[in-house]
């Protein structure tokens, strides 16, 4: 199964899409993926619910979200009412070691994204605060990257032994599905999918689009 | 805008600033301007590079390139560090063609944080109404943000 | 194809890409029909002490590049929003491609939303946004 595992509707603030065109275009443009997960900036979306969307377009539609912290931005997935009240997800200052901890807590899993990138990247502050303890996974694709920002996140993945996921980092609707994360079972659930990334048997994809 | 140490309490500024209109001008728009402006953007259709078209209007771009006067409202207070365009979003109602007087109205319509490396990063985004005689012409929202310095 | 009402529209499609015009000549032509002439936008050396990769086009150009295009697709289409992101510079004298796509049709409101990117020869993203213009329909 091929999961989009990051992408933003117009939940985010600079998210421009909406879940329903997502849905569309992926199957309008044959798009190879078979779902996505929604990582609103900042917040979890508690209120949506895309199930009959998801079934009538034949996709898994999951909802994380997309934190931030000393190190950058970190993907969280597997969010529950008790994952919330752990920390404060619109705080734009939270410590990683917290947010690592809480998710172990809570079944949850937090991955650190687009590592390579400037200023939101985690390889832009480990001069400054050193490897963080307790990262497993980190997104070796993503759709936004520029340059060699991917490059350095494969370099930083090796280097530490981490795993690697691909995500669109989708704020347009034509965005959907650049990277991906392929697992070899079926996902339905966000339960699911954490239990898939705790066992580690999933790779990043890069997938080329028809222009 | 006015200079503070500490760091600067944005839910205060929002309580204070927002919806005010602190800048207010009015312009004319010039017809080989406005030509020159749609031209260089490779527009092809007349009404917009033939400044004789019976039609001829501005771009409808073109309220992105008003700037208002005064940048910020007054006693806003001074962010350190670089501001830079984080985003515009033009919604044109009207046309807008050359010769007819346009009055611009800025307010600050929304302003949030978001994290940097070293610091805040602080968006401001400013809203310009367009009008003709109180007939609205349209909307140009610009997003600034500025990667603000840690405070000393 | 050109479009000349709603039903000629359909999701998926691309608008007619192009390349626009980024030397330093047209956008201080633009710049100057702007008033946006600084050297920030027309003098790549003076760009370059204030630490930008060289002389930038404005950010406007490109929504007006965008809009453009839509007119191009879309000869009577009224463009009611364009809506960008600036994620990375675009620098004059570069190659840069306009890009729109269809992404959503509302046939009762006669309104098309449409994927805008600026992008550059590595297909890396340096705008964003979307756009959403009115066509009208058959009748």
């Amino acid at each position: 199964m091929i999961l989009d595992l990051h992408a933003h509707s117009i939940k985010s603030d600079d998210g421009r899409a909406k879940v329903q065109n997502y849905c569309q275009w992926i199957k309008t443009r044959n798009i190879a993926i078979d779902g996505f997960v929604l990582t609103e900036h900042r917040q979890f979306d508690d209120e949506s619910d895309y199930s009959q969307l998801a079934q009538k377009h034949g996709l898994t539609i999951l909802k994380g979200a997309e934190v931030e912290t000393e190190y950058g931005h970190v993907l969280v997935f597997g969010v529950t009412q008790a994952l919330q009240e752990a920390f404060d997800f619109s705080d734009i200052h939270l410590p990683l070691a917290k947010v690592l901890a809480a998710c172990e807590t809570h079944n949850a899993v937090a991955v650190p994204c687009h590592p390579g990138r400037k200023r939101v990247g985690m390889a832009a502050h480990l001069d400054e605060f050193g490897i963080p303890a307790g990262v497993r996974i980190v997104e070796v694709f993503n759709g936004g990257s520029r340059g060699d920002e991917d490059a350095v996140a494969h370099a930083l993945a090796e280097e530490q032994s981490y795993m690697g996921i691909g995500g669109s980092d989708a704020h347009i609707v034509s965005h959907i599905g650049r990277c991906a994360t392929e697992f070899p079972q079926q996902i339905n659930n966000e339960t699911e999918l954490v239990a898939a990334l705790q066992e580690g048997n999933f790779h990043a994809l890069k997938l080329n689009q028809e222009a | 805008m006015s200079d503070e140490t500490g760091p600067i309490d944005v839910e205060a500024l929002r309580d204070k600033f927002l919806n005010v209109v602190f800048d207010e001008y009015e312009l004319t728009l010039d017809a080989e301007k406005l030509a020159d402006y749609a031209t260089a953007c490779g527009e092809t259709a007349a009404k917009f590079t033939d400044p004789q078209d019976p039609d001829f209007q501005a771009p409808p771009t073109i309220g992105s390139s008003f700037q208002p006067k005064v940048r910020y409202p007054e006693g806003f207070p001074t962010f350190r560090g670089l501001g830079m365009d984080a985003g515009k979003a033009v919604a044109p109602d009207k046309p807008m063609r050359p010769g007819v007087p346009i009055t611009v109205r800025t307010h600050m319509h929304d302003i949030y944080t978001k994290t940097g490396r070293s610091g805040r990063m602080v968006f401001f985004v400013n809203r310009m109404e367009f009008s003709n005689s109180g007939e609205i012409l349209g909307t140009a929202d610009t997003s600034v943000v500025i990667r603000e310095k840690p405070q000393t | 194809m050109s479009i000349n009402t709603l039903d000629d529209v359909e999701f998926g499609e691309n608008l007619p890409a192009f390349q626009p015009d980024t030397s330093l000549a047209n956008v201080k032509r633009f710049a100057v029909a702007a008033g946006w002439n600084t050297p920030r936008f027309t003098d790549h050396e003076a760009a370059r002490r204030e630490g930008l990769p060289g002389a930038l086009v404005p950010g406007i150009m490109s929504q007006g590049f965008l809009s453009a295009m839509i007119h191009r697709w879309a000869p009577s289409a009224e463009v009611r929003l364009v809506d960008t992101i600036f994620r990375a510079p675009c620098v004059v004298d570069e190659t840069y491609h306009i890009n729109g796509v269809v992404t959503d049709i509302d046939e009762e409101a006669g309104e098309v939303e449409i994927d805008l990117t600026v992008t550059n020869d590595a297909q890396e993203t340096r705008v964003f946004g979307t756009a959403k213009v009115l066509i009208q329909g058959t009748d």
